[in-house]
């Protein structure tokens, strides 16, 4: 190695430090006794550990009803649009019929859609429909939300799928929906898979809608409750690092299983020019 | 989120009744245009389409129209509707706080764009030059930093900003600088620079991964041609890195402006907008004029003048983009 690789490589390692030190700081600090934490001492390497704090946020009154929000919430929303994205993707991307463009601009479109600006006439139409301080209307937020992502992406799925090997099964006797169900379908797993993880991350970050739609403490979704961390641990800091990790853990699993499909599928269709 | 095409791989989008030859299949036997065949795609829409109009579509002429109202609390709760024309508009846009948190946010979005474009850049060329172990070390530790979830990554970061106990101020001591008790929060422009590095930090992952892999697919004899020809690392990358790159790094700047733009969430939890309003943006004065004071129908024009703002920054690759997506159906 010459030098010049030796310093991109020590380079490279502290680019690597920067970007980990907040996991590596929120682990430690869960890991630490409360009595080391609010000290001057200059405790970068832990000296004591303990699962006292996970034990503290895990038994924090609400916690784990937030918990339990959040993922009926994402995932409800997220199986919904998954579902009804997939059908839409079919259409658009293995059938032919007229005003099919339009369709494919639709998603387009509707996926830019800025929804932090559609707080207000979201805030007054979950209201009209009796549903404000109701988790339904996150549902509902969130199912709008990843449509069009989930039918956009599906479609750039199933439009890889040689349409060749359906026709083939239907060949060999297949119906349409045998085609679909035998070959389309296990083909499109790993897409299924990765775009669900997507889609449930957004929804499992979502703050903003969830902290308007529903205000009643038994109805917070996790993030509003973390949020909401000082009024609950005070200066336990310690107790904030477990519920963060906590909250952190479901999230960096899925997001490991699909990274590497989705960096390519985001931008592949850069405009040249 | 937005996804803006994924891979359209080398099969085309085709008619996709070849005439199945189904006899065996339980029911009759369906031909090419017989009217379920013909309806079957907008079956399939239909519920994309309905939910996106009903929770998309009337949202957004909603936002408009309630734009024109006066609508506070009062006017909610009797269900009155009262038309004031551009009152809310004017309102909005005779306060010189608007016009403050307006430049405010532009600028913001544009520091944190920027910034993050250009470092994840540099990060994807540098990891072109790493080891193998080295360069997935990176991997792995970007990946941790982009799946934190926003509120977990926004709580860690307020504990190591933290004035007292922060560990930041700790290193900065033993470093020799009089940094104990030092308050990253004190103004306006601190706070936003606090939540703007947080928000870098989680943006850069994503750039780095998706520039990264514009990189290794720029072709490698271009590479040697140009080592051939004696250039030096800046002409290599002028001449042969850029123009491969341009088109994906305009898509990752647009998408960046996209998300960044109506950052709220890390902006709330640090400090609400504080102190004294100092890092209040355009999302959170939505939220405030809405949520918190409950005049919607100003909140509303807020809004839109976010969107026509938005649309603004971007409105040059908007257009080449719908065109280049309407070329290619």
């Amino acid at each position: 190695m010459n030098a010049k690789k030796v310093s991109a490589n020590v380079v490279a390692v502290l680019i690597a430090a920067f970007f980990a030190f907040p996991t590596y700081w929120m682990v430690t600090t869960a890991l630490k006794p409360k009595k080391d934490l609010l000290s001057s001492d200059f405790d970068l390497i832990p000296s004591s550990v303990t699962n006292s704090n996970f034990v503290t946020a895990w038994t924090k009154p609400g916690f784990l009803q937030s918990l339990g929000n959040s993922l009926l919430v994402s995932l409800s929303a997220v199986v919904a649009a998954l579902v009804i994205g997939l059908l839409a993707a079919l259409a658009l991307s293995r059938m032919r019929f007229r005003g099919r463009k339009g369709f494919v601009m639709l998603m387009l479109v509707a996926q830019m859609a800025p929804f932090e600006a559609l707080l207000i006439p979201m805030f007054l139409m979950m209201r009209d429909l009796g549903l404000y301080e109701q988790l339904s209307s996150l549902v509902l937020i969130y199912f709008a939300v990843t449509l069009p992502f989930c039918a956009w992406t599906l479609r750039g799925f199933v439009n890889g799928i040689p349409i060749e090997l359906e026709e083939a099964a239907m060949v060999d006797g297949c119906g349409r929906w045998g085609a679909f169900r035998r070959v389309t379908l296990p083909l499109l797993g790993p897409g299924l898979v990765a775009t669900s993880v997507f889609a449930f991350i957004t929804a499992w970050n979502e703050f903003l809608f969830a902290k308007v739609m529903v205000r009643a403490e038994d109805k917070e979704t996790l993030p509003v409750w973390l949020s909401g961390f000082q009024s609950a641990f005070g200066t336990d800091w310690g107790g904030a690092m477990a519920a963060s990790a906590l909250f952190t853990v479901p999230v960096l699993v899925f997001f490991l299983i699909v990274q590497r499909k989705m960096v390519t599928g985001v931008t592949a269709g850069a405009v040249k020019g | 989120m937005t996804a803006v095409e994924t891979t359209d791989a080398a099969v085309p989008v085709r008619n996709s009744s070849p005439a199945p030859r189904r006899a065996v299949a339980g029911g009759a036997r369906r031909r090419r245009g017989s009217a379920f065949d013909r309806l079957l795609p907008y079956l399939l829409l239909a519920p994309a389409v309905i939910g996106i109009l009903w929770l998309i579509g009337f949202p957004v002429v909603s936002v408009v129209v309630t734009s024109f109202r006066k609508l506070d609390l009062g006017e909610l709760v009797r269900g009155q509707i009262v038309w004031v024309g551009l009152d809310n508009y004017t309102k909005v846009l005779s306060d010189p706080r608007f016009w403050e948190i307006t430049i405010r946010t532009v600028v913001f979005t544009a520091a944190v764009v920027a910034t993050s474009v250009v470092v994840g850049l540099a990060i994807a060329l540098l990891m072109r030059q790493l080891s193998t172990p080295i360069r997935i070390l990176l991997q792995i530790c970007m990946l941790l930093a982009w799946a934190m979830p926003i509120i977990a990554s926004t709580t860690v970061y307020q504990w190591i900003f933290d004035q007292q106990y922060g560990i930041l101020n700790k290193i900065l001591v033993k470093l020799g600088f009089d940094f104990a008790g030092y308050s990253w929060f004190s103004t306006g422009t601190a706070t936003l620079s606090v939540i703007g590095l947080l928000i870098v930090w989680q943006a850069i992952p994503f750039l780095a991964f998706s520039l990264y892999a514009g990189v290794i697919g720029v072709p490698a004899d271009l590479y040697e041609a140009a080592g051939i020809d004696g250039a030096t690392a800046w002409q290599t990358f002028r001449a042969v890195t850029w123009p491969e790159l341009k088109p994906l790094l305009m898509m990752v700047t647009f998408l960046s402006l996209l998300w960044d733009f109506k950052v709220f969430t890390q902006i709330w939890v640090f400090k609400e907008g504080g102190p004294s309003g100092g890092s209040t943006t355009l999302p959170v004065l939505q939220y405030l004029e809405g949520i918190s004071q409950s005049h919607f129908g100003v909140a509303a024009a807020v809004s839109v003048l976010m969107v026509v703002i938005l649309t603004l920054l971007t409105v040059s690759y908007l257009r080449k983009l719908l065109q280049t997506q309407e070329g290619k159906l």
